[in-house]
């Protein structure tokens, strides 16, 4: 039994750090503004898997419920706001491409 | 006075906007809150604690006011009035400023939350509220190169907020709580353990990163430059100060504490921030471009006090803070007197401005003089006390960096009063006139202090800067 919460443990320590990766591969990588703010959630899930595990693993999952909630909360608002950039530069250029915010220098 | 101050923004929203006021009382209004803001610190009978305490048997927050915070909300209140009155010269429609005001007001509730707050999720929420409204405040005229800034802010911005948020829950797992008291006394016990070790250098690094220091200033030039002339000062002054230094100086008094590994990051960012900043800063030709890079500088000396690790050093840094925040919100303002007057923010197109804007350019020069570290006014005697602390520290080489890169920050300055302010007047700005009363009011009102706390530093030090720190 022991075994097995460990083996648990060790999955969600791995897996939060990958997602975490992975949403910062599609950040640098990609050409598309929405692509970019994909990545954020998918890093964002990350954490939120690492946060509920954290909670679980310590024995106060009620302690980590309201802190997610809010944490989902947060998450929204910011979504919100970059959605709200992203329809405004797209009406802008008329294109999703990152060459179009890349023209500031210095 | 900690609970009141972060619900009486929220409720003057709701306020505000339940029915929905003109933007003239919404202006006032949270002019008037600023001036409260001041008051509630030094008279707490203003009304501040009785209405914590009505507050307080609704809710209850881990918050707590200790001289550190009543440093930062005096500066922000000040910060905020000021770049509410210049945002004010440049509002054309009623609905701009009425969005301004309410934006100003729920950054106002993060900040005070923010530097009254004893737990680090609570923290993160906060930085939140700020960044947020922040976003919102510098794409408020849609313009090109403020969406641009706007968005390369909110994406490393939000990068960073990753970052603290998954040294958030390591700190959950190793802790079992979120209070600054339970992590500090983790890591007073399981100092070695790596997993304590990632948390800690992630939330450092968060938190450089949102300060701007200098491997992670990218988006700060951007954001800065391209913001309305009021979100400037706010932002310059404020924002950054708030939400990546003062949560830096909070987490490592109160939380980590110093060790050798970290004094020593924090001793090379802040001198590589000093130096390249300041080196940035004299090839840039936008007014506002200039002023964004001596922000990075002036916060490498912020971060490089932090580094000394001593309680003095911290001192030092919270007086530096404070008095950026004038200066830099004084030399905001004089960017906007001088677009709003000329229509332009180029460099090289200026030229003896000084015979049409004597107001603007004198207090220009005092504000350059200050942050270059000229006696007496009050940048002096905080550069001064950074020197101090680390060649006390055992860090003489950094303290000599210090003084030598002053001599960067004169020159930058130097270059650009020169080229704005004096020698021939360009013909094309023969019609230009002096700023309007509220901009010239202001940029005096930041002046007088500069030269006030100058000349009466020994009464700021021993009232409120030492025994925040708990010297003497």
């Amino acid at each position: 039994m022991i075994g097995d919460t460990l083996f648990l443990f060790k999955l969600y320590l791995i897996t939060a750090p990958i997602l975490f990766v992975v949403g910062i591969y599609a950040i640098i990588t990609t050409r598309n503004i929405i692509a970019m703010i994909i990545g954020i959630e998918v890093m964002m899930k990350g954490v939120t898997v690492l946060l509920a595990a954290a909670g679980y693993f310590n024995g106060k999952p009620q302690v980590v419920e309201p802190l997610i909630i809010t944490m989902i909360v947060v998450e929204v608002v910011i979504l919100m706001i970059s959605a709200g950039y992203i329809i405004n530069i797209v009406k802008k250029h008329d294109s999703l491409d990152v060459a179009n915010i890349n023209k500031l220098k210095g | 006075m900690t609970i009141s101050l972060i619900f009486v923004p929220i409720i003057l929203v709701i306020l505000l906007n339940i029915p929905r006021l003109s933007g003239k009382t919404a202006y006032y209004a949270v002019l008037a809150f600023f001036i409260w803001q001041i008051l509630s610190v030094f008279f707490p009978f203003t009304g501040s604690q009785q209405l914590a305490g009505l507050i307080g048997k609704v809710f209850t927050l881990n918050v707590y006011a200790d001289g550190m915070s009543k440093i930062m909300i005096i500066s922000a209140a000040i910060v905020g009035f000021v770049s509410l009155i210049t945002s004010k010269a440049f509002s054309k429609y009623d609905s701009r400023l009425f969005s301004l005001s309410n934006l100003m007001l729920l950054s106002f509730a993060g900040i005070n939350g923010l530097v009254f707050t004893k737990d680090i999720f609570t923290m993160y929420v906060f930085i939140e509220v700020i960044a947020a409204a922040s976003y919102i405040l510098i794409s408020l005229d849609k313009k090109d190169g403020a969406l641009e800034g706007g968005f390369k802010y909110l994406i490393i911005s939000s990068i960073a907020t990753v970052m603290m948020l998954f040294s958030i829950s390591l700190f959950f797992l190793t802790a079992g709580s979120t209070g600054f008291a339970e992590i500090s006394t983790a890591i007073r016990d399981f100092g070695g353990n790596p997993v304590i070790l990632a948390a800690v250098m992630l939330f450092i690094t968060g938190l450089l990163i949102k300060g701007g220091v200098i491997p992670f200033h990218s988006w700060l030039s951007g954001a800065y430059a391209e913001a309305p002339a009021g979100v400037s000062v706010f932002l310059g002054g404020i924002i950054t100060k708030t939400v990546g230094i003062f949560a830096l100086i909070r987490i490592l008094y109160l939380v980590t504490g110093f060790n050798e590994n970290i004094k020593m990051v924090l001793l090379i960012t802040g001198a590589l921030s000093i130096v390249i900043g300041a080196i940035m800063a004299v090839t840039q030709k936008d007014f506002k471009r200039v002023l964004a890079y001596s922000s990075i500088s002036q916060v490498g000396y912020i971060v490089l006090a932090l580094g000394a690790g001593t309680a003095f050093g911290v001192a030092a840094a919270l007086f530096h803070v404070f008095n950026h925040a004038i200066f830099k919100s004084l030399l905001f303002v004089n960017s906007a007197a001088v677009e709003k007057q000329t229509g332009s923010l180029d460099v090289d197109s200026f030229g003896g401005l000084g015979y049409k804007m004597p107001v603007t350019s004198g207090t220009s020069a005092i504000a350059f003089l200050s942050a270059a570290g000229i006696p007496p006014f009050a940048g002096f005697w905080s550069k001064l006390l950074i020197i101090l602390a680390l060649w006390s520290a055992g860090y003489q080489g950094f303290a000599v960096l210090a003084v030598v890169a002053s001599l960067f920050t004169m020159a930058y300055f130097l270059t650009l009063q020169k080229k704005v302010f004096f020698g021939e007047l360009n013909p094309k700005l023969e019609n230009v006139r002096e700023a309007p009363l509220s901009l010239t009011a202001c940029a005096i009102f930041l002046c007088a202090l500069t030269i006030g706390v100058g000349l009466i530093f020994p009464y700021i030090l021993n009232v409120f800067i030492f025994p925040a720190v708990g010297i003497m």
